[in-house]
Order: structure tokens, then C-alpha cells, then sequence
């Protein structure tokens, strides 16, 4: 290694941030040249320097009780937060150059995100009369949540391709104990399952996989008096597929064809029919 | 939320039966609005123990990057907003890393809106050594002048600030630095190289001037 190799790796070697080779053959070159060994004391006492003499601005007082108070605003504010999380992921024009720096909440904002959250609470709690729109507002939540699935690097809670792995764990954590097939003799191998939270209660995420795609398959159980029809959805490219039985409703979310979610569907349900 | 229940559709206060079904809407309101406000605080408070630890950390990579009190705690403070509304997307690991970088993202946003000019790259003709003779280190370690560090760093642009206050003062390492910043792992060094180089210019030019 020659001088101008090891002042460029100057940092790094002062910082312990090499590998232990190269460590040692700087060590090697430091002994041995007397030039490079002085612009290593050099460096190594500017850096002690701006480590030892910069100033550490500490938290003043008061900025924890107003983070915490701003907290708590925000809670009465948006209760009804998946909702707004999923307008701002889902809207084609995320308005991130609109948000604002703000100190305090002017009272008007407040009333204004109130009606807000009123409104929301009310559409979504009369949805059974109206249902093309409550079928809707749900296809955009569990598409939400394939996709966030998929992003954030949380597919699974437990991640398991067997079956028995997957069912006690998923029992364990609900009040329901949904059916996990195994479906790799259809193609469709079990990646793991997952907790969710849609329609305002948690749900099981069961994961399959197509080839390279994923099919995240939601459960949970049926309300009395639910209509039981399939029902197609397809949107920005993904596809739903909804079915239900007396005991469970089944939503499918991917991006595989629907024909295939169809094929799901079916290897689901011959696998799932009482004997 | 009960004020609002006198909003009634006019479409569905003509079907029979309505009076009941208000009552299961208003129930089914008020019994989800206390399900998902126990779950909210629950997961405030969760939030509050992971990251209001790291509340100097904030503030001191704030103050740095905006150079000015006020500014720092309004970041700080819409900072820690934009980490709860994100929370969900935390799942364990580094708390102070996961929050510095969201703290950094918001102080960009603000200084991008105010100055520009922080952004422009740095004179090389204003800041390069005067007096090659006086070597910095030799009176820095002599007086150990932190208001002169202080200035010094604040002159830089900020992104040399940046890397000098997460290696310098948060110890963190390359790895966890190039998630924050938002630069590859392999340019960590020699950013962190460049900044150190300009401090030490500027060191030298300021101490020449002096003498």
C-alpha cells in the first residue's frame, strides 16, 4: 500500500471502521514512513478536537411536555388514523411539499379535523346500506395493506411454510381459529401469516406465494347476516377476490391475474371443504 | 362524538325501522371509538418509551443542521409527529438511528423552504488556508476553543454538520450514518473525510487571520 492509498483510508483507520487486514497493513505503512505517520497524529488529534470541543446542544426544557402535549393533540385529532394513513399512501398526489412546519394548532384546524373524522366515522359505520361504497373503502384498505405488506418488510409474523406451524400461532392470537391449507400441491407454497388490522378489527393474513408474487389472503369471521357472494375487484393493478362461508370471510389481494386468484380460490376452498 | 348523530340521510330516515338502527349505528360508533382510542394511547405510550429517550439526540442534530433554537424545537417537535404517525413502520432495532433520520428529513424540508444559499457548494477560493505555516491542530489542541469548533462547523454546508454531529457527538458508525443520511455505505468515509478536511481549512484560515 502506497502513502497516498493510506491518507485516503486515514479516516476510516481512525475511526476503526476497517477491516482488520487492511487495519494491520496501515499499522504496517505507519511504522515504516515517518511522513504518513505524522498526518495520522495530526488527524487523529483535529478529530479528538471537534469531538471533545463541539458543543452538544441538549434538549431545552419544556420541549418534551410540548412534544407530548402535541402527541396527545394528535390522537384526539385523527382516531380514526387508518384511515388518513391510507388516503395520504393511496391518493395518486401525495401532498408531502404542502405539510407545513406548525408551532401550535389553531382552534379552526381542529374543528375542521373533527368534522373530518365525523364524517369518516359516519360514512364508515352506515356502509351496510350503502354497500358498493363500503366494498370500496375496503378494497382500499386491503390493498393498503398488501402493499404494505410487501414494502416495510413485514410480510409475516411468523414465517413458516408448514401449516401446523402457522395455524396454533394465528389461534394463539385471535379470538378465531381460520383454516391454513397447504396449497403447494396447486402451486400456491405457504409463506407465513401475519396479524392485520382491517374493517376496525384485527384479521389473519395468511401468505401465499405465485411464482415471484404474493397473495396475502385476509380472514375473518363472518357477520350474521353478510352477504356471501364472490366478488371481483381490481385496481392500480392489483386484483381482489372476495368469497365467504357461514363461518369466515376471504379476501385474496395480489398482483398475480385474476384467473389465477380464481384458481386460488378454488384450491382454497376444495382444501377447506368440512369432510 | 354523539353531537353528530342528529345528522340524519333524509334517504334513510324515510325506511321503517330507522329508530333501532340509529341505536346499533350509535352504539357500534361510540364501542369503536373506545377500541381504537385504547389502542392509540396504548401505542403512545409504547412510542413515548422508545423514542423520547433520544429527545437530546434530536434536538442536538436540529440545532446543528438550522443553526437556530427556535427552528430546532418547531423540527423536533414535527418530527416526533411524522415518527408516531409512522410508528407501525418501526419494528425494533435502532430507535435513535430510526428517529434521527426522520429529524434530519424534516430540518432538510425546513432548510430547503428558507435557504437556499445552505445548499450551495463549497468556495474553496473563501475557505482555503491563508498561512500554510500555522498547522491548526497545534493551536486547537493548545486552546481547545470550542467556540471556534462551533463556528467552524457552522460554517460548513450541511452536509459536512451532519456527518461531524452523527460520528462526532452520536458515535454511530458508517452503516448506521448512510441509513440517515441517505448515502451509500462506501461514501460515508470520504464524506466524513471532506468534512473533517474543510474544518480543518477553515481552522487554519481563521487562526492566519488572527495572528
Amino acid at each position: 500500500m502506497n502513502c497516498k492509498e493510506v491518507i485516503n483510508l486515514m479516516d476510516g483507520y481512525l475511526d476503526s471502521e476497517l477491516d482488520p487486514i487492511t487495519s494491520q497493513t496501515i499499522e504496517q505503512h505507519l511504522r515504516d514512513c515517518p511522513s504518513c505517520d505524522r498526518a495520522y497524529t495530526a488527524h487523529g488529534s483535529l478529530m479528538r478536537a471537534i469531538g471533545s470541543a463541539s458543543p452538544y446542544h441538549k434538549s431545552p426544557a419544556g420541549l418534551r411536555e410540548r412534544i407530548q402535549f402535541s402527541l396527545r393533540e394528535e390522537i384526539a385529532e385523527h382516531p380514526m388514523r387508518d384511515l388518513s394513513q391510507l388516503a395520504q399512501r393511496l391518493s395518486p398526489k401525495p401532498q408531502a411539499g404542502a405539510r407545513t412546519i406548525h408551532v401550535g394548532t389553531p382552534w379552526n384546524w381542529l374543528a375542521l379535523a373533527a368534522a373530518i373524522i365525523f364524517a369518516a366515522i359516519i360514512t364508515f359505520n352506515l356502509m351496510p346500506r350503502l354497500r358498493p361504497g363500503a366494498d370500496q373503502l375496503l378494497a382500499t384498505q386491503l390493498i393498503a395493506s398488501h402493499v404494505r405488506s410487501l414494502m416495510a418488510n413485514h410480510l409475516t409474523d411468523v414465517a413458516s411454510s408448514d401449516q401446523h406451524t402457522v395455524k396454533p400461532w394465528l389461534d394463539t392470537k385471535l379470538d378465531f381459529a381460520p383454516a391454513v391449507p397447504d396449497l403447494s400441491g396447486k402451486g400456491f407454497p405457504l409463506v407465513g401469516g401475519r396479524l392485520d388490522y382491517l374493517d376496525n378489527r384485527p384479521v389473519a393474513a395468511l401468505v401465499y406465494q405465485r411464482r415471484k408474487h404474493f397473495i396475502n389472503l385476509f380472514v375473518w369471521p363472518t357477520e350474521s347476516n353478510a352477504a356471501k357472494a364472490t366478488k371481483t375487484i381490481s385496481r392500480q393493478g392489483y386484483h381482489l377476490l372476495h368469497w365467504a362461508n357461514s363461518d369466515f370471510n376471504y379476501w385474496a389481494v395480489s398482483d398475480v391475474n385474476a384467473d389465477e386468484l380464481q384458481t386460488f380460490k378454488q384450491g382454497f376452498e376444495e382444501q377447506t371443504r368440512p369432510h | 362524538m354523539a353531537m353528530a348523530l342528529p345528522l340524519k340521510p333524509t334517504h334513510v330516515s324515510e325506511s321503517e325501522g330507522f329508530a333501532s338502527d340509529q341505536k346499533v349505528v350509535k352504539f357500534a360508533v361510540v364501542k369503536k371509538q373506545e377500541e381504537q382510542d385504547h389502542s392509540r394511547k396504548g401505542e403512545l405510550i409504547s412510542f413515548e418509551e422508545t423514542m423520547l429517550p433520544h429527545l437530546d439526540a434530536a434536538h442536538n442534530l436540529a440545532k446543528w443542521l438550522l443553526r437556530n433554537e427556535q427552528d430546532a424545537q418547531d423540527v423536533v417537535q414535527e418530527a416526533y409527529l411524522r415518527a408516531f404517525r409512522s410508528f407501525g413502520g418501526f419494528h425494533g432495532g435502532n430507535g435513535r438511528a430510526w428517529l434521527l433520520t426522520i429529524v434530519r428529513n424534516t430540518s432538510y424540508t425546513l432548510l430547503k423552504k428558507n435557504r437556499a444559499a445552505d445548499f450551495t457548494t463549497f468556495d474553496e477560493e473563501i475557505h482555503a488556508p491563508t498561512d500554510e505555516s500555522v498547522s491548526p491542530v497545534t493551536t486547537l489542541e493548545q486552546s481547545e476553543d470550542a467556540e471556534l469548533i462551533k463556528e467552524a462547523i457552522n460554517e460548513l454546508p450541511a452536509e459536512f454538520r451532519e456527518i461531524l454531529v452523527l460520528r462526532h457527538q452520536e458515535g454511530l458508525s458508517y452503516k448506521e450514518i448512510a441509513g440517515i443520511a441517505q448515502i451509500p455505505p462506501g461514501t460515508v468515509m470520504s464524506r466524513l473525510a471532506r468534512a473533517r478536511g474543510k474544518l480543518k481549512e477553515y481552522l487554519a484560515a481563521r487562526i492566519g487571520k488572527e495572528k
